[in-house]
């Protein structure tokens, strides 16, 4: 929201150009014996009616209503009152619209109670001892907490912890004292002789050319009033405790609020009992079958095996089963048969490669930085996409996924190269769900604090909706207006990254090039095992050394050539002379004697081939061409540390101010690192967890994971749980999976979530014994029809009566397509392949002679989606997707029936099929073969005689097109009339339903 | 062809359009019929009929097409023409005399407004404009002789000439404008209007994107974007020249007869496949939505055949003649597209001819020589055609000019342009719901920052929602809990003063 800011913030500025800016206070004091007064009338309202919830301590809306200092101070809204004019008060139209107190919070204010505000604040708030209401707007006395921000901002990217340029830290009273190798930076109560002072004066500092490498603009003079402010009156401290949990009960968030469903904790919960007729198979069952049998449903039958085997494949690894696997699943007549097949999909390498893709939508993963028109190619991005596939691969427990995301860097010391493991690595490449935000900041001018706030605050949202389910964003600038989230936890939060995300600290994403990178560091780490690095080393040296005897080769041709020239040249010398030069040329320089250099100095010219006769010479500009295009054809061979774009604390954060408004230019109160408060206790303090492993990090974010992960958390399972089921059945348990908070959508099987999230953690958060658990269920293998008596009673599937029909997802659709026409290259991992972009506008892969590999690899630059993916609805990620739209629109139509690639993959699909059919003229294999590949089921007779007839027109017309061609077109169609007929039948079936959706 | 066209037409086609035509005059059986074909796509086909819309867009939706959706109230407008001006049209140039500039050429006035400028290094003093200024037409609006065509025809306008933008580089500003906030990945207007409205021609795209054959503005295709709605509200690029849409035609096309053979399959596979599945709403959509693409490819050629207008049109926009040819030609199928129900359609132009760094007269005289004959044209012919009610055109870029001189070689004054102008600038808009001949707002005295009732671009956002029967505030869409807008979280207000 902080453009909201910047955007008002401009329009202040705009502002006062135009018009004399009025103080915002505008006082019209008329004391009268009969008006209202503040502590006659005011504060008994207040007292009555506000302060339980607007009071020193618990401070809703950071607003204290117990004291006039605090209601004149106001909270995180605009101006609370205006002395003399209730209109422009924003109390005023709080309580006169009934929107304070809040509905169920206390007796409502009589029409009484809002006469008397009203008369008190147009009467300019008059006070019964005659105090003077300006008194409480006076701004208190300026101390290092006003300063501190203002030097974060201006100073300290050079005089700080990084740099301490000339000497300087400007951070703190006593570093500003002490000073650089000028002397002090201030002379306390002497703001003329303080240097710092005298330099800002002089327009010296900050200093103009290095703004914008640093991401500094000017100090305005508010900020230069404060700071001479501050040193004239001796540079005063004051004691501030940050605002941090701690073992008393917190005030503002009450355990009221923690009474919400989704905030409670995780408690052990048993299945109901079983009901005849609604035998299951799992617990799963038990839950569903209560509530179905509470609506007067049944369950709906068991699909057959042919749709059973479509649904699972492509559940569990995205793509169809090949008829030769549908034939032995349908006849595998073993009673474990399914759970079997289960078993081995859930084993295959390529479940990972479709279930990685949900974490990557909601991680909002993409190969650019997004944010700026260029959108820079984001180059590394692409190891922490094979982080997650490898992490679902190998089953890692969701807790130990997470741990790894979100506090890698902090799990393992790493600064000692010698002793990097594996583990190492993928600790800091998974930290890189914490780098996937949109970010402009690599160009020097969008990368000031503001911007780069904007980036923390995507990263944060990103965290709160994947992880925790809740849309906390909102608290950035004012208190969840739904959620009992205070302002002061998303501060909280921000504090406890601070360590790794800190804007007065900042790395950059990948740099423009030309800009100047001197200033900031960027984000990657070149951190590998010792192995890997003499691996790298051994492979480059080798290369290195062909390298040197290519140069080498070279060299002596050139001087053979040169050595040629001079016999040569030598023989036309008198002969006499011929010994004694060509001694005094052999001789090195230092060595000759007089005599021997006056020689050379004569015949120099004669004797020796110039620079630019060598380079004419026809042999050698060959040799030479022929060397360079060698050494950098070996040169590119050369391998090198695979850097890793990390998220990492670098200790010694700065410190966290909330901002009031989210305003960067208005810092509040300090703030601790923490976390929501509604999620806790109460009463526990949020202790960082002390780093053995390294001395550098704060360990806050460590503590964060740690506590995220606990058992009793109360989301993060039900979370977790609730997507995966999400995925499986259409429909999340609770259908806003990123929102668990008030105005999200209340679960429809509360105790069902709350028994598979217990288990989720029992089972060691094994996200595939999740998955075995939920599709071996009952419930997921009923069909998916839907009879007149459901689409009554449950037309929304709410109580899982039958399965939910879905379409295939965007990969699912092109990768299908690919491997049914045979041509899906299984390589697995690596950098993102390939794509053009068309003038049009089409973005495609370039692929390798037809062959691709799977979508999830292909190149996704947020300004250039591949088309295929973006037409069935793959998302832009700005900054990530929680939920996929389903769209259905006449572009899908046209992308599968038009484009080039599917129509060249139907011609190979076709070639494929007519190899592995029978050769005889019946062309019923053929087709019995199409129809198995691409929609899982044979046709039945009527339809296998009917496609055996349009086949035959196909082939007709396929005949009369190769008859009218000349002869030389003729030969460059691949496939012949047969072939081409097959191939326009199988890009119709890629068009039907029946591929389209799963069953 | 006539009966396919037919065919297509006919659920757009109300009985009272036709009537109504016949009655205005027409007569004979075939002329009574062609206005058959005609009257649909005019006026008529862009009312949409209250009893069988689906209700009005809000964020609880769950499926995504463009069928034509009822309003929040009476809309004043049913289809957007947005002639959109890259660059930054210099207001002080074309709409808004300043004589005091005059007055004060040469002068410097750095820093005053020393924040704005991007590049002071390039920074000379107060520049007057080239151009001479008069009052046109019985509403006396102001309008330099850089366009002499809109001059004509401008009481059918109405300007804002209080208009500022937050950002002084195109990239950001451009993204504003488009969608509302300086950075991309929001939906753009186009994409908004068309997820509350959809469309009433299913036939063809509910917001089409005439791009330049000669290039793509700047910030390229990510000035229609769709961001977070679903991408059946991403602008279609309509080109002008070539195939009109991507994948409408195949790059490889199937010999006579093939295709229909392979429909025809399809449509039985499709229709046993459904028969077998009762109520299952997602397979007609998916069916129809197999019809759409077969009618839009037959649609969208017609579309585009501008050798079906008379060569008075052709002439009368500019089409053949070498500067106005190609702006001229996508005016012109910009009308079509609305005749035919299009709701949302935007004229780009390659790069940003409005970017008038330099030689000042020469580079806004080219952007206007291009624009300004077919741009008076298009006008005049939705007014004739009795579209001009419910169109709603807007002219506009994203930000205005300084008025300083920007001087790449501070010795050569006569090479002068003006940099970028964030704080002020002009638009216009005509048509559906404004009021014409109104001028309202203006900038300060030397055209610096929005002065008097300065509109911000979420007001004047709001401000075209309403005319096409959209509130802002019930547009939105729900994602990660919360109620995206496109005005955000900014307060607009509407600018009544110029609605009718």
């Amino acid at each position: 929201m902080n453009e909201l800011i910047l955007e008002s913030y401009r329009m202040r500025i705009l502002a006062c150009l135009s018009v004399v800016l009025l103080g915002s206070v505008t006082l019209d004091v008329t004391l009268g014996a009969e008006g209202p007064t503040y502590e006659g009338d005011i504060a008994p309202i207040f007292k009555r009616a506000c302060v339980r919830c607007h009071s020193t301590s618990a401070r809703k809306g950071e607003l204290d209503l117990s004291s006039p200092h605090g209601l004149f101070k106001g909270g995180e809204s605009e101006t609370t009152i205006v002395s003399g004019d209730s209109e422009a008060s924003y109390l005023y139209e709080l309580v006169h619209e009934h929107m304070m107190p809040p509905e169920g919070e206390g007796k409502p204010l009589t029409k009484q109670d809002v006469a008397t505000i009203k008369a008190w604040l147009d009467n300019g708030t008059p006070f019964a001892d005659g105090r003077d209401p300006k008194s409480f707007t006076e701004v208190a006395e300026v101390n290092q907490h006003d300063i501190q921000p203002i030097m974060m901002l201006r100073c300290t990217v050079c005089h700080g912890n990084r740099r301490q340029e000339a000497g300087l830290d400007l951070r703190t009273r006593a570093s500003m004292l002490k000073g650089g190798k000028s002397g002090p930076a201030m002379v306390l109560g002497k703001p003329t002789e303080s240097l710092l002072l005298k330099r800002i004066h002089a327009e010296e500092m900050p200093p103009r050319d290095k703004l914008l490498p640093s991401g500094v603009k000017i100090m305005p003079s508010g900020e230069l009033d404060k700071l001479t402010r501050w040193i004239t009156i001796g540079a005063p401290e004051v004691e501030i405790t940050p605002d941090g949990a701690s073992a008393e009960p917190d005030t503002i968030v009450t355990d009221e609020d923690r009474k919400f469903w989704a905030f409670r904790t995780l408690q052990p919960i048993l299945p109901p009992a079983a009901i005849s007729d609604f035998q299951g198979t799992n617990a799963i069952d038990l839950f569903v079958a209560e509530k179905l049998k509470a609506n007067g449903l049944m369950f709906s039958g068991e699909a057959s095996r042919v749709v059973l085997v479509r649904r699972l494949y492509f559940d569990l690894i995205g793509l169809p089963p090949t008829p030769a696997e549908i034939a032995a699943y349908v006849a595998d007549k073993e009673p474990l048969a399914y759970e079997r097949l289960v078993q081995q999909l859930l084993a295959s390498p390529r479940y990972g490669e479709r279930w990685a893709r949900f974490w990557l939508d909601a991680a909002g993963y993409a190969d650019s930085e997004g944010k700026r028109s260029a959108d820079p190619i984001r180059n590394s991005a692409w190891r922490y996409r094979d982080y997650v596939i490898r992490s679902m691969n190998a089953d890692k427990p969701y807790s130990q996924f997470l741990l790894e995301q979100i506090a890698g860097d902090e799990l393992l010391d790493y600064s000692d190269p010698k002793k990097i493991t594996s583990q190492h690595v993928e600790n800091l490449i998974a930290t890189g769900f914490l780098r996937m935000a949109p970010d402009g900041t690599g160009s020097d001018v969008v990368n000031s604090v503001p911007e780069r706030m904007e980036v923390v605050a995507d990263e944060i949202d990103i965290f709160s909706s994947t992880v925790l389910g809740l849309t906390i964003k909102c608290a950035r600038c004012h208190s969840h207006k739904y959620d009992p989230i205070p302002q002061r936890d998303y501060y909280r939060l921000v504090a406890t990254f601070q360590g790794a995300f800190d804007v007065h600290d900042w790395l950059k994403p990948t740099a423009v090039p030309g800009q100047s990178n001197g200033v900031m560091r960027t984000r990657s780490l070149a951190v590998a095992t010792p192995q890997r690095v003499s691996e790298v080393a051994a492979h480059n040296a080798a290369i290195q050394q062909q390298i040197d005897l290519v140069n080498k080769k070279h060299v002596i041709m050139v001087t053979e050539v040169k050595a040629a020239y001079f016999g040569k040249q030598l023989a036309t010398l008198p002969e006499v002379i011929r010994g004694d030069v060509a001694a005094a040329f052999a001789k090195g320089a230092d060595t000759r004697d007089e005599v021997q250099r006056y020689l050379v100095d004569k015949f120099n010219k004669e004797l020796q081939l110039t620079g630019k006769q060598l380079a004419a010479d026809k042999n050698v500009a060959a040799s030479k061409k022929a060397t360079a295009a060698e050494v950098t054809r070996l040169n590119a061979k050369k391998d090198a540390i695979e850097p890793i774009r990390a998220l990492w604390d670098r200790g010694d954060p700065s410190p966290t101010y909330l901002f009031v408004r989210g305003d960067f230019q208005q810092p509040g109160r300090l703030i601790a690192p923490g976390v929501p408060s509604v999620l806790t206790n109460g009463k526990t303090p949020f202790a960082p967890v002390p780093l053995t492993v390294s001395a550098e990090g704060t360990g806050r974010r460590l503590a964060l994971a740690q506590w995220l992960i606990a058992p009793e958390h109360p989301l993060t399972a039900r979370v977790m749980v609730n997507r995966i089921w999400s995925h499986h059945f259409g429909r999340g348990i609770v259908s806003s999976i990123d929102n668990f908070g008030s105005i999200g959508v209340r679960p429809t099987h509360p105790e069902l979530l709350d028994w598979l999230s217990g288990w989720f953690i029992e089972a060691g958060w094994s996200m595939k014994d999740l998955h075995r658990l939920m599709v071996t269920s009952r419930t997921y293998r009923q069909v998916s029809n839907v009879s007149n008596e459901i689409l009554a009673v449950d037309p929304d599937n709410l109580y899982l009566s039958h399965m939910t029909l879905r379409r295939l997802t965007a990969e699912e659709v092109r990768d299908a397509v690919i491997e049914i026409a045979g041509n899906l290259d299984q390589k697995q991992y690596g950098k993102p392949d390939a794509v053009k972009v068309r003038g049009d506008g089409l973005v495609t892969a370039v692929g390798n002679n037809g062959v691709y590999r799977r979508s999830v690899y292909l190149r996704q630059r947020r300004k250039e989606m591949p088309s295929f993916l973006e037409t069935f609805d793959l998302p832009q990620m700005n900054p990530a997707c929680q939920q996929r739209p389903t769209s259905n629109v006449a572009q899908q139509a046209l992308y599968l029936l038009n484009s080039t690639m599917v129509r060249d993959l139907a011609d190979q699909f076709a070639v494929k099929v007519a190899d592995m059919s029978s050769n005889d003229g019946d062309k019923s294999a053929a087709i019995k073969n199409i129809y198995l590949a691409v929609t899982g089921r044979t046709p039945d007779e009527t339809q296998l005689q009917q496609s055996l007839e349009v086949l035959e027109s196909l082939e007709d017309k396929w005949q009369q097109h190769f008859d009218s061609l000349t002869e030389k077109e003729r030969q460059q169609m691949q496939l012949d009339a047969a072939q081409k007929a097959l191939s326009t039948f199988g890009h119709a079936l890629w068009n039907s339903a029946g591929f389209l959706y799963v069953d | 062809m006539w009966t396919k066209k037919q065919q297509l037409n006919i659920s757009a086609l109300t009985r009272r359009g036709f009537l109504d035509s016949a009655a205005g005059g027409i007569s004979g059986a075939a002329l009574a019929f062609l206005a058959m074909q005609d009257m649909d796509l005019r006026a008529e086909s862009l009312i949409p009929v209250g009893a069988d819309l689906l209700p009005p867009s809000d964020g609880a939706r769950r499926s995504f097409d463009n069928q034509p959706r009822d309003t929040h109230h009476p809309p004043k407008a049913k289809a957007v023409i947005q002639l959109f001006m890259n660059g930054g049209p210099a207001h002080m140039d074309l709409f808004e005399p300043k004589p005091i500039l005059d007055k004060h050429h040469g002068e410097p006035y750095f820093n005053e407004i020393a924040e704005d400028i991007s590049s002071p290094q390039s920074a000379g003093g107060l520049l007057k404009s080239p151009f001479k200024f008069k009052q046109h037409g019985e509403s006396g609006a102001w309008v330099s002789n850089a366009l002499p065509e809109l001059a004509k025809v401008v009481d059918n306008v109405s300007f804002i000439k209080s208009m500022y933008n937050n950002h002084p580089n195109h990239e950001p500003a451009l993204f504003k404008i488009h969608s509302g906030r300086l950075l991309p990945g929001r939906p753009g207007l186009g994409a908004w209007v068309t997820y509350g409205l959809g469309s009433v021609n299913q036939n063809l795209p509910a917001y089409i994107v005439l791009d330049d054959p000669a290039g793509l503005p700047v910030n390229t295709v990510q000035s229609w974007q769709n961001g977070f709605l679903p991408p059946v509200y991403q602008g279609t690029r309509v080109r002008s020249e070539g195939a009109p849409i991507l994948n409408l035609n195949a790059e490889k096309p199937y010999p006579t007869g093939i295709m229909q053979l392979q429909r025809d399959l399809l449509r039985r596979i499709d229709e046993e496949h459904r028969g077998k599945r009762s109520n299952q709403q997602a397979l007609d959509a998916r069916i129809s939505s197999y019809e759409l693409a077969a009618r839009m490819q037959l649609e969208a050629e017609d579309l585009l055949d501008i050798n079906q207008e008379t060569q008075a049109t052709l002439t009368a926009y500019g089409v053949g003649e070498k500067t106005t040819d190609s702006y001229a030609k996508r005016c012109l199928m910009a009308r079509r597209m609305v005749e035919r129900g299009v709701r949302y359609v935007q004229i780009f132009m390659s790069a940003q001819p409005w970017d008038s760094h330099t030689n000042l007269e020469q580079s806004i005289g080219s952007a206007a020589g291009k624009t300004d004959k077919p741009v008076a044209a298009l006008l005049t012919d939705l007014k004739q055609r009795g579209l001009l009610d419910d169109v709603l055109v807007i002219w506009g870029g994203e930000f205005g000019r300084l008025p300083i001189a920007q001087l790449r070689d501070k010795k050569k004054v006569a090479g002068a342009g003006r940099d970028h102008g964030p704080r002020g600038f002009t638009l216009w808009m005509a048509g559906g719901g404004i009021k014409p001949g109104i001028s309202y707002g203006a900038t300060d005295e030397i055209g610096y920052a929005a002065a008097d009732k300065p509109v911000s671009i979420a007001d004047w956002h709001a401000t075209i929602l309403h005319l096409l029967g959209l509130n802002h505030e019930r547009l939105y869409f729900e994602r990660n809990g919360l109620k995206e807008k496109l005005t955000d979280l900014f307060e607009p207000q509407i600018v009544k003063e110029i609605l009718a």
